[in-house]
């Protein structure tokens, strides 16, 4: 287990305050802020590279960490097998013993054709590749990764990300992984930690940063409501009593998303095309600056936004009954 | 229009430096080059001071390469400070010079009666001026070269189980290759021309510039010229090489 305690820091214009974090052993923790929060700060101190003025780290052994920046910091003046052959030849191993373990990595990553390539001449995703496996090649038992995908499209993204999860079942090791993407998060992430301005405001699972915010910040930020774990199976997603037509192929492991403010919310049962209403009783009212975000107990919670002009319209209250209803494709699938 | 006005405008300075100096070459017959070329005090002198001006290039990249990085990794008061003294060789009259590095390595100095040695006249003491007046360039030719190096290169090599001392070595250094190469360049080019605070500390034994002043000041400037040709010969060549080796090392 990885455990921060009160680390505490000023760096220029950014400043880390007061930050207290638990890691299991093989978790997926990521800290999720907008830029110019303190996130690559907090990541280089739990890597030894800067010190803390305040606080303190327990549970990291600084030789057996994996670092991918950014923008990746791959070693220009190197070949691609000198780069991923770096941390090898630094832990004094045998040239035998590198050039063996580089193409055994090289090959699980799908890079061993670029291996003598100048990392100039290299794509973003390969350049991807490349870093990923420079920094998995000595087998690490924690990875730290800053805004690693920051650069790339959404395909890439995408690519990059399943790889990710790849690598973290695969190996068992601990992963931290800062973004600013609430997307990358949910496509990734066992738990989440939220940070605004060097603190942390919100620290649990996915379904609790994204459905029960802490502030508005948290909930601006991370940008859906609605977000649930479970399984796909025939064209519907299954967690508990819930059941939610989507559009998806058959998944053991996802979280979907339904944007609040993609959803319909009717004093009556109305007749449409679209495949889900739930009926339940209004648990919450949150006035928020251009409307209202309406919490509805339908066996499980689920919020939809609507105008002031609705919500004078329907005659809204805490206990009134009302039907949700949202379209298959309204529902955003994260695979896991 | 403007163009035209400032490509011209241009010309008059490129044509500015040539034109001397390719009058001066072809003002001399080969025959009186060849002379020059084969007398052994001439070539003597040459050699001596491309040695000397090396000598001063290689101690200020041992002690250069930990100051630049120093001076641009590092914040600290009085950095400025600093950065201002080494700009200071620049600025001053290099006879000045000569005289302030007199009364401290000369044979009435503190250092010279303590020690009872005293470097004065010997090539230790031409590759000393030379330092003096020439290790402003190599030193902010690096720091402009580490300025283009992300610090977080040598970060995540420390990460990949690099000390900061090999990853300085194993990485900075070698992206920093191009700003070192014209860096020495230039400061040795730099200490190869000095003359002002070369002559203060040794006049003997005479380097290249000081020869071609000797001669001119006792035979006049046929005398001088020929010798003053073969020295710009030779430095072109060697630097036309340098400058081709540098740029085979890009690796951008």
């Amino acid at each position: 287990m990885i455990k921060l305690s009160g680390i505490s820091k000023n760096y220029k214009i950014f400043s880390l305050k007061d930050i207290s974090l638990e890691i299991q052993k093989g978790e997926y923790l990521v800290i999720l802020g907008p830029s110019g929060s303190g996130k690559t700060l907090l990541l280089e101190i739990i890597a030894s590279l800067e010190k803390p003025h305040k606080g303190s780290i327990e549970g990291v052994d600084n030789s057996k960490i994996g670092f991918i920046y950014q923008n990746l910091m791959l070693f220009p003046h190197l070949s691609v097998f000198d780069n991923i052959a770096y941390g090898l030849k630094m832990r004094g191993n045998k040239k035998m013993k590198v050039s063996e373990t580089v193409v055994q990595t090289s090959k699980k990553l799908h890079i061993e054709h670029l291996l003598e390539r100048n990392i100039k001449t290299l794509s973003g995703g390969e350049k991807q590749r490349v870093a990923i496996a420079r920094a998995v090649v000595y087998k690490p038992e924690l990875l730290l990764f800053d805004e690693p995908t920051a650069a790339l499209d959404q395909n890439v993204k995408n690519e990059i990300q399943k790889l990710f999860r790849q690598i973290h079942r695969e190996t068992g090791a601990t992963v931290i992984h800062v973004t600013h993407d609430f997307n990358e998060a949910l496509s990734v992430a066992d738990k989440i930690a939220v940070i605004k301005n060097g603190a942390i405001v919100q620290f649990g699972t996915p379904e609790e940063i994204f459905n029960t915010p802490a502030d508005s910040f948290v909930a601006d930020f991370v940008g859906y409501r609605n977000v649930y774990s479970g399984k796909i199976e025939d064209n519907c997603f299954i967690s508990g009593n819930i059941k939610i037509y989507v559009e998806s192929k058959d998944r053991k492991k996802v979280y979907i998303a339904v944007k609040s403010e993609d959803t319909i919310l009717s004093v009556e049962k109305i007749k449409s095309s679209a495949r889900n209403s739930f009926h339940g009783e209004i648990t919450d009212i949150e006035k928020k600056f251009n409307g209202y975000n309406i919490v509805v107990n339908a066996g499980f919670e689920i919020c939809s936004t609507i105008t002031s002009a609705s919500f004078n319209n329907l005659e809204l209250d805490i206990g009134k009954k009302v039907f949700i209803t949202f379209k298959s494709s309204a529902v955003k699938v994260f695979c896991h | 229009m403007m163009k035209n006005m400032f490509i011209i405008s241009g010309a008059v300075i490129v044509f500015f430096i040539l034109f001397p100096l390719v009058g001066m070459v072809f003002s001399v017959s080969p025959q009186e080059l060849f002379e020059a070329a084969f007398d052994a005090e001439v070539m003597n002198s040459i050699f001596l001071t491309l040695r000397a001006s090396l000598w001063a290039t290689i101690a200020a990249i041992i002690f250069g390469l930990p100051l630049a990085w120093v001076l641009v990794r590092l914040d600290f008061k009085g950095k400025k400070l600093i950065e201002g003294i080494i700009d200071i060789p620049v600025i001053i009259p290099h006879t000045a010079a000569g005289i302030a590095l007199l009364s401290v390595w000369g044979r009435h100095s503190f250092f010279g009666r303590t020690t009872g040695i005293s470097i004065i006249g010997t090539e230790i003491a031409i590759s000393v001026a030379m330092f003096f007046v020439s290790v402003p360039f190599l030193i902010n030719s690096l720091k402009s070269g580490l300025k283009l190096i992300d610090p977080k290169y040598e970060k995540v090599a420390c990460t990949l189980g690099a000390t900061p001392f090999k990853a300085f070595m194993t990485v900075t250094l070698p992206m920093l290759k191009r700003h070192l190469l014209s860096g020495s360049i230039m400061m040795w080019a730099r200490g190869i021309s000095e003359f002002g605070a070369v002559v203060v500390l040794a006049y003997h034994p005479m380097i290249a510039p000081v020869l071609i002043y000797d001669r001119y000041e006792s035979f006049g400037l046929s005398h001088a010229k020929p010798v003053a040709v073969l020295l710009i010969l030779i430095c072109l060549l060697i630097f036309t090489v340098l400058r081709i080796i540098g740029e085979r090392n890009r690796y951008d």
